[in-house]
């Protein structure tokens, strides 16, 4: 299985691993207690996929509220990119964001700050 | 029997401008319902998403933190409670409290931690708050509550207040304040 789906809960995102496509996507808040439980089989996809994929890898992200132990996780996932964007692989990350909640701009723009590959904040009005 | 005396009570959580409290055994559900209801609570109040984000994410690092100690410390289900308590203050400031019961020690240092965060200003505390997310998981201080805390500090407007006051068993009631 090279393809990762997992719904989203009120407390949990969904979660969208296209293997082909290389894309990683999620959209949602975080906050479970053990975001371990959750986020270790997204490291372990991301992992596998930079390892055995030479493609570029691209996170699209819809994420909002996220606890610390979901930051935690995120910039887990955050260090593989940056490890594999300075072996040469092609990395990015676009966040995107409700232009009404600054919020989850400041949380996305702490992230982007220890990151050197490409990392686009977008703000989307509805 | 004692017979409660709610309208005591109510008039005590509306003096003091509480618009929700909880005191009792905390599960994870609980912590999501209570949080929903506080969700709810802010939009009807139109309170802006930043504010409205912002106390959400307070009273969850509490309530996860004070569920953390209570599984780390393997503590009964009755004795895993937490005192949860959220208002406006009278400049209109919305204030997130929560307290359980700690092992006198562990409540001393984390009194002690979060005074010594008090002089911190915003760019200190991020700092701080960044070092501590490269922590490795293991690394985490003895209440294990760090990043939260410093979280919870990072979102508050005014220093954070803690307090103790000693229980039996050598236990103690540990209290944290938040203003938003």
């Amino acid at each position: 299985m090279t393809e990762l789906n997992i719904n989203g809960t009120q407390s949990t995102p969904a979660i969208q691993g296209d293997w082909l496509a290389g894309v990683l996507a999620m959209q949602g808040d975080s906050y479970p207690e053990n975001s371990f439980e959750l986020f270790g089989q997204v490291i372990d996809w991301v992992e596998r996929f930079l390892h055995e994929a030479t493609r570029p890898l691209a996170l699209e992200l819809r994420l909002l509220y996220l606890n610390t132990s979901s930051i935690k996780a995120l910039m887990d996932i955050l260090d593989l990119l940056e490890e594999a964007h300075r072996k040469g692989q092609p990395v990015s990350v676009n966040w995107h964001y409700d232009s009404r909640n600054e919020r989850v701009a400041e949380l996305a723009e702490e992230f982007r700050e220890d990151c050197s590959f490409p990392f686009a904040i977008l703000p989307y009005s509805e | 029997m004692e017979t409660y005396d709610l309208l005591a009570m109510r008039e005590n959580y509306n003096r003091q401008r509480i618009m929700l409290c909880f005191n009792g055994p905390i599960s994870r559900s609980l912590i999501e319902e209570i949080g929903n209801a506080l969700r709810n609570y802010l939009t009807a109040e139109q309170a802006q998403p930043s504010a409205a984000m912002d106390v959400f994410a307070v009273y969850i690092e509490m309530t996860q933190n004070i569920r953390h100690y209570a599984t780390r410390m393997n503590y009964a289900e009755s004795d895993a409670a937490a005192t949860v308590a959220i208002s406006r203050d009278e400049q209109g400031r919305y204030v997130v409290a929560a307290g359980n019961l700690v092992e006198r020690e562990d409540g001393r240092q984390l009194v002690e931690w979060v005074e010594s965060l008090a002089p911190l200003d915003k760019a200190q505390l991020k700092a701080a708050y960044k070092e501590q997310l490269r922590k490795p998981r293991s690394g985490e201080s003895a209440s294990g509550a760090g990043l939260g805390l410093l979280d919870i500090a990072r979102k508050s407007s005014v220093p954070l207040l803690a307090s103790l006051s000693e229980q039996a068993e050598g236990r103690a009631f540990f209290s944290l304040r938040a203003v938003i």
